[in-house]
């Protein structure tokens, strides 16, 4: 740092952040798939030479978390100084610093004077890589029918990709090769955006000061990280949440978390969480770190603390092999983000003990991935949608309306762009849910309705859901939100309701109803303001008027 | 006669050109009623009105009302199934670690959000009719009850068939003549329904405050003697009679720095450049523009307030770096520099009232580059001291002299900008090397030279009275209209000979609205094609040089995609993938002709004098001139200082500045 000004510092640091961010607006705009370039389902950063990350396009929480265990699994194969120019390292491997098949990383080594001075890195969540199903195969009993696996390794971008040998191997292995493809491309094109930024700033201020600067934003982020935990309380709180059930069985799953606040440390232990399961419900360990990292930032920190590998330095994360949370191979681990959510929701909890002020009650927080599929004359055609929830509230507001929950970020598809894309189905409703959310002295976010009309016969729906069964709960008095539901209605007038990992073929006329709830409340309902109730019940928000049964119950 | 008068946050600026004489004035902004500030600059300037042929105006009216909710109370109508569009939303997060995450929110309420049983297919074909048995039953009767002043329609898929907004619209203003009511197809008539919602939406709420203010405007100048034209700025740069602006309220949001970027495009040009990167430094933040070949680079969409509005807007990227911008060191350590600001109240320390936090414009008379005694030709006295001991915290934070703790603050304040600049150049596949800087409000010339350098950009235009250049802009500017249809078709040569024919349409109805306008004359156009890879979502805008418009083929089009596609991705163009028209757009202008010429103001001359300034790690000699004592071709070697009255410039060591025939002040890099 010796040789870093404050000045240099600031200005080089913000130029990789700027850059960081660039390379995410690229791979979202330039991308084909709709879950990448509608749902923004990707992420991108620019990581130093040992694997560390030092800057985020801030996308989604939960890919972000552990890119630095992804690289690194790459690097303990491929050391940085074995890497030649035009060399790139994938990864996507469960049980090796990846986190579900889908999301596949792609890491391009930023050489400078013939050295590695870091890398650009981009994540993408790709809409189809082959397995048991096209999308989402939800029965799945193993890592092996989920899709292709490419364990961390090395390739040649000039050799094996734009036709090459390794370039062909994914393509005929995936259903939707043309969107697939285009989405590696984006990301290519992503990580050549960071690498070129780098090299212009290490051009201008010399790559020492890169490097400096680079491990300087590291230690800043601890530093902050450090200042916030010496604030907050001390001792050792637990918290729980389970996950519905396995898909299988009707046994819930559950988490639970014993976090311990120190002078200037964080240690988290999942010591009590249940053991890994048959279906694709496992969460792998990078996910777990992630899940459990996200928690402490967003409840400790200010939301301007850059996202790095020193924020982590301080939270030390231990999950028991085989559990829940960091699964044996080869166990199927597709719906990751529905056991990452309960540790989440169980840190969460713990810190409620310590910092009320700064948590919130738990919102629906589940991702719901719904899939349709119809194989037509064309080929496949994939519809892949992440829906959230409501948030849960806390002291001062309530909870967000209909949001994507918070280890994700991902958009809607427009519905007209969907009547563009898609002529096997079509959203006929998308409507906030009324009385969905906990009541409390602040009330918990909405959940909402998307509702789907299928236009043609042999379509496939695949689901995987959470909080169909345990609704998440109110915090200090707050009442739970309601749990959600995917009801089919078909043609004919008959009524299925799907559990919340299911697939179910559909035919032309069948509507489907998907139904996310809300988040918990904060507070008892004593203590909300008339003004605020009057506002609901004015919007249709809430249908009663809940002081009628307050008084009813005073009295 | 021509006058631009200009509200801004802080103050109201009026230009007046005449012959060659320029009057520039400055007064307080009336925030309550921005109308009276207008006028008293009028009076201030001494002005007859009954002189004035042109008189243009901008003023932050629009984004006042959505700013501070201030608009019309407003229903909103959708699809059935979708009335809750608007909070919807895109259904993402900001900023996704914060758990107290709140959406932007649309300033209407969920009780005033209804919905029509109907649908139109993404063709345009009818799927299911208006049902307007229940628009009468159920829709009207609930409108009349809510009282609303304006009603904002938005059906699905409406941008491909209007017929069903058509006859809703027609169905209400029937039955309620005196609601406004605006449907998306007149606004934007583009796919994508929350985004085409929150546009209409937006122009629903704003129209009868910009009415009502503009009408107010109108009769006051009418019983002033004013007998000329009366215009209004646009956000995309050009502007519309008053009366038409009434009907197209939407466009006059941010209509500000737009002014700006034209009147410095104006200027720049008179001295031959017209591939220019402007940027605007005022108190709080700086606006920086790309301007290729004399036209401002646009946006198609933009947003106020978090909520998106889909209309074609100047490019124009802000940050939080201006003349108030405070200098901090953050909880991890980290010098930084805005984007609070100190505003005009209490202002940076050196004002003297009150503000104790160091600014850039503390900074700059720490470094001598402002002088105390010269703030405003002199109209405005600065406490030196106060800048000095304002920095001193820092200065001891980072065992930095206090110079070097001014120059660090400036020179972070200058990589915020360069930041913003790379956004809209190198982000956008342009070079900025190979454009010329055109630095103006009142610090703008002070950082041009640093942050020139940082570009590697070796020319700089300071245009002159650069203080009040949004003020000319006003009347430096064409009238312009866009229009814009989405019409999605696989690009083949049938599809280009389709292009061209809706480009003929578009054109007919342009050329309509200015005959409405009643703004006679040769229309110019600009035609836009947003295509993109048959697969993707986002569009690449293509412009079709006018020359080929009549012969429009599959190919051509496709090597121009491929180009643009390239310069933004650095991607793309070798996949031979199947490409597809999305978006068609046409641009109309009607050229004023040439713009009033703006010459330096006229003030009393002073000599020249000698000071120091902190440059790079050390204080330097260099030579102050006033603006107004140079003569036209007089060649000045910095280090050197240019005192004006609306703005300072800096010429560094290694750079030379020579007053041109224009009046521009060219900055030339000589080492």
């Amino acid at each position: 740092m010796s040789q870093l000004s404050p000045l240099d510092y600031a200005v080089i640091s913000q130029a990789l952040i700027a850059a960081a961010r660039e390379m995410g607006v690229k791979l979202i705009r330039s991308a084909y798939s709709t879950i990448l370039r509608e749902a923004r389902d990707g992420s991108a950063g620019l990581m130093d030479r040992h694997g560390n990350t030092v800057a985020q396009a801030e996308l989604i929480p939960m890919q972000l978390g552990p890119i630095g265990e992804t690289l690194r699994a790459c690097l303990r194969r491929h050391p940085a100084d074995t890497l030649q120019e035009g060399d790139f390292l994938i990864n996507n491997d469960p049980f090796e610093g990846g986190q579900h098949i889908p999301d596949v990383f792609i890491f391009t080594p930023i050489f400078v004077a013939g050295r590695v001075v870091g890398f650009g890195a981009s994540v993408a969540h790709h809409l189809d890589l082959g397995g048991g199903a096209p999308g989402l195969n939800i029965h799945a009993s193993d890592v092996y029918q989920e899709g292709l696996r490419f364990p961390p390794s090395k390739y040649d971008f000039a050799r094996d990709w734009n036709g090459g040998s390794f370039e062909r191997l994914v393509t005929a292995n995936v259903r939707v090769p043309d969107l697939t493809i285009g989405d590696f491309n984006a990301q290519f094109a992503a990580n050549a955006i960071g690498v070129l930024r780098v090299k212009q700033l290490c051009e201008r201020y010399g790559a020492d000061k890169v490097e400096a600067a680079m491990q300087e934003m590291q230690d800043y982020s601890e530093r902050r990280v450090r200042a916030a935990i010496a604030q907050a309380p001390k001792g050792t709180f637990y918290g729980e949440d389970a996950v519905d059930d396995d898909g299988l069985t009707d046994e819930p799953l559950v988490v639970k978390a014993k976090v311990t606040i120190g002078d200037a440390e964080v240690e988290i232990d999942f010591e009590g969480t249940c053991g890994q399961v048959k279906r694709n419900l496992n969460c792998p360990y990078s996910s777990t770190l992630s899940a459990a990292l996200s928690c402490v930032k967003s409840v400790l920190t200010s939301p301007d603390i850059p996202y790095n590998e020193g924020m982590a330095r301080p939270i030390h994360i231990t999950v028991p092999y085989g559990s829940l949370l960091n699964p044996r191979p080869p166990a199927p681990v597709r719906a990751r983000m529905i056991p990452a959510y309960r540790a989440f929701n169980a840190v969460m909890k713990a810190l409620a003990q310590a910092l009320p002020d700064k948590v919130i009650a738990t919102g629906f927080d589940s991702t719901t991935a719904l899939c349709l599929s119809h194989l037509g004359d064309m080929g496949y055609s994939v519809y892949l949608e992440i829906f959230g929830g409501g948030y849960g509230a806390s002291r001062d507001a309530d909870g967000c309306d209909a949001v994507d929950s918070p280890l994700s970020n991902c958009s809607n598809a427009p519905v007209e762009s969907l009547d563009i894309d898609y002529d096997f189905f079509r959203i006929v409703g998308y409507e906030l849910a009324p009385d969905s959310f906990g009541l409390g002295a602040r009330r918990g976010g909405a959940g909402f309705i998307r509702r789907c009309e299928i236009l043609k016969d042999d379509v496939q729906l695949a689901i995987y859901s959470d909080r169909f069964r345990l609704a998440p709960e109110g915090l200090q008095g707050g009442e739970p939100g309601q749990r959600g539901y995917c009801r089919i209605l078909r043609a004919n007038g008959r009524v299925e309701e799907l559990r919340s990992k299911a697939a179910v073929d559909l035919a032309r006329g069948d509507l489907v109803e998907m139904f996310v709830g809300g988040g918990g409340g904060f507070g008892r309902l004593a203590e909300r303001p008339d003004a605020m109730i009057e506002r609901d019940l004015a919007d249709g928000m809430i249908t009663r008027d809940p002081r009628a049964a307050r008084k009813l119950a005073a009295e | 006669m021509r006058v631009g008068v200009e509200v801004g946050g802080t103050f109201t600026d009026l230009v007046a050109v005449e012959d060659g004489r320029v009057i520039v004035t400055k007064v307080p902004s009336t925030p309550r009623s921005p109308d009276v500030g207008a006028f008293a600059a009028l009076t201030a300037s001494g002005i007859d009105l009954a002189r004035i042929e042109d008189l243009g105006h901008g003023s932050t009216v629009a984004t006042n009302a959505v700013l501070e909710r201030k608009g019309a109370a407003v229903a909103f109508v959708a699809t059935q199934g979708f009335r809750d569009l608007l909070f919807m939303q895109r259904h993402d997060r900001r900023n996704i670690y914060d758990l107290f995450y709140a959406k932007p929110a649309p300033p209407v309420r969920r009780k005033d959000c209804f919905e029509v049983p109907e649908r139109i297919a993404a063709d345009g074909a009818i799927d299911t009719s208006l049902d307007e048995a229940t628009v009468r039953s159920a829709l009207i009767p609930a409108l009349k009850a809510g009282g609303y002043r304006a009603v904002a329609i938005c059906l699905l898929n409406a941008y491909a068939n209007p017929a069903h907004e058509q006859r809703l619209a027609a169905l209400i203003g029937e039955a309620l003549p005196d609601v406004l009511v605006t449907a998306s197809h007149q606004v934007a008539r583009e796919f994508r329904e929350f985004e085409r919602a929150s546009t209409t939406l937006l122009s629903a709420y704003v129209q009868p405050v910009i009415d009502g203010y503009l009408h107010r405007f109108e009769s006051k100048l009418a019983q002033s003697g004013f007998r000329g034209r009366f215009t209004v700025m646009q956000s995309n740069g050009g502007r519309l009679p008053a009366e038409a602006m009434r009907q197209s309220a939407i466009t006059a949001l941010y209509s500000g720095p737009a002014a700006g970027v034209v009147g410095a495009t104006r200027q720049a040009a008179r001295s031959g450049f017209d591939n220019l990167i402007t940027f605007d430094m005022g108190g709080t933040s700086t606006d920086v523009c790309l301007v290729q070949e004399g036209r401002p680079s646009l946006a198609s969409e933009s947003e106020i307030d978090g909520l998106p509005i889909r209309t074609p807007v100047l490019d124009i990227v802000s940050v939080g770096a201006g003349g108030g911008s405070i200098a901090w060191v953050d909880d991890g350590g980290m010098l930084r520099v805005g984007p609070q600001s100190a505003g005009a109240d209490p202002g940076p320390a050196c004002y003297g009232k009150g503000g104790m936090e160091p600014t850039t414009t503390d900074a700059h008379i720490v470094i001598g580059t402002i002088r105390p005694g010269a703030f405003l030709g002199g109209r405005m006295t600065l406490d030196g001291a106060a800048a000095r001991q304002a920095f001193e915290p820092l200065a001891k934070r980072f065992a930095l002299g206090i110079e070097q703790a001014a120059s660090s603050a400036l020179q972070l304040a200058d990589a915020n900008i360069v930041r913003a600049i790379q956004l809209v150049s190198t982000e956008r596949g342009r070079d900025p090397r190979d454009y010329a800087l055109v630095p103006f409000g009142g610090a703008g010339p002070l950082h041009a030279a640093r942050i020139a350098e940082e570009l590697g950009i070796s020319t700089i235009v300071v245009p002159p009275s650069a203080g009040v250049i949004s003020a000319y802009g006003l009347v430096a500017s064409d009238y312009t209209k866009f229009d814009a249809v989405t019409r999605k078709m696989k690009l083949d040569d049938a599809a280009a000979a389709e292009a061209g024919r809706v480009f003929a349409e578009m054109r007919t109805r342009l050329a309509g609205q200015f005959a409405d306008m009643n703004l006679p004359g040769e229309l110019v156009y600009t035609h836009t094609l947003d295509m993109r890879f048959v697969g993707q979502a986002f569009e690449v805008g293509v412009e079709i040089p006018a020359s080929r418009l009549g012969a429009l083929d599959a190919a051509y089009l496709a090597g121009l995609f491929a180009d643009a596609h390239h310069r933004t991705f650095m991607h793309g163009a070798t996949l031979d993938r199947p490409v597809e028209i999305v978006t068609l757009r046409v641009g109309a202008t009607l050229p004023i002709g040439t713009a009033p010429r703006l010459d330096r103001e006229t003030e009393a001359s002073r000599g020249t004098d000698t000071t120091r300034i902190f440059h790079g790690e050390a204080w330097i000699d260099c030579i102050r001139h006033t603006a107004e004592a140079l003569g036209p071709g007089q060649v000045i070697a910095g280090p050197a200082v240019v005192e004006g009255y609306t703005a300072t410039t800096w010429v560094p060591p290694g750079w030379t500045a020579t007053l041109d025939e224009a009046d521009n002040m060219i900055l030339r890099r000589s080492s």
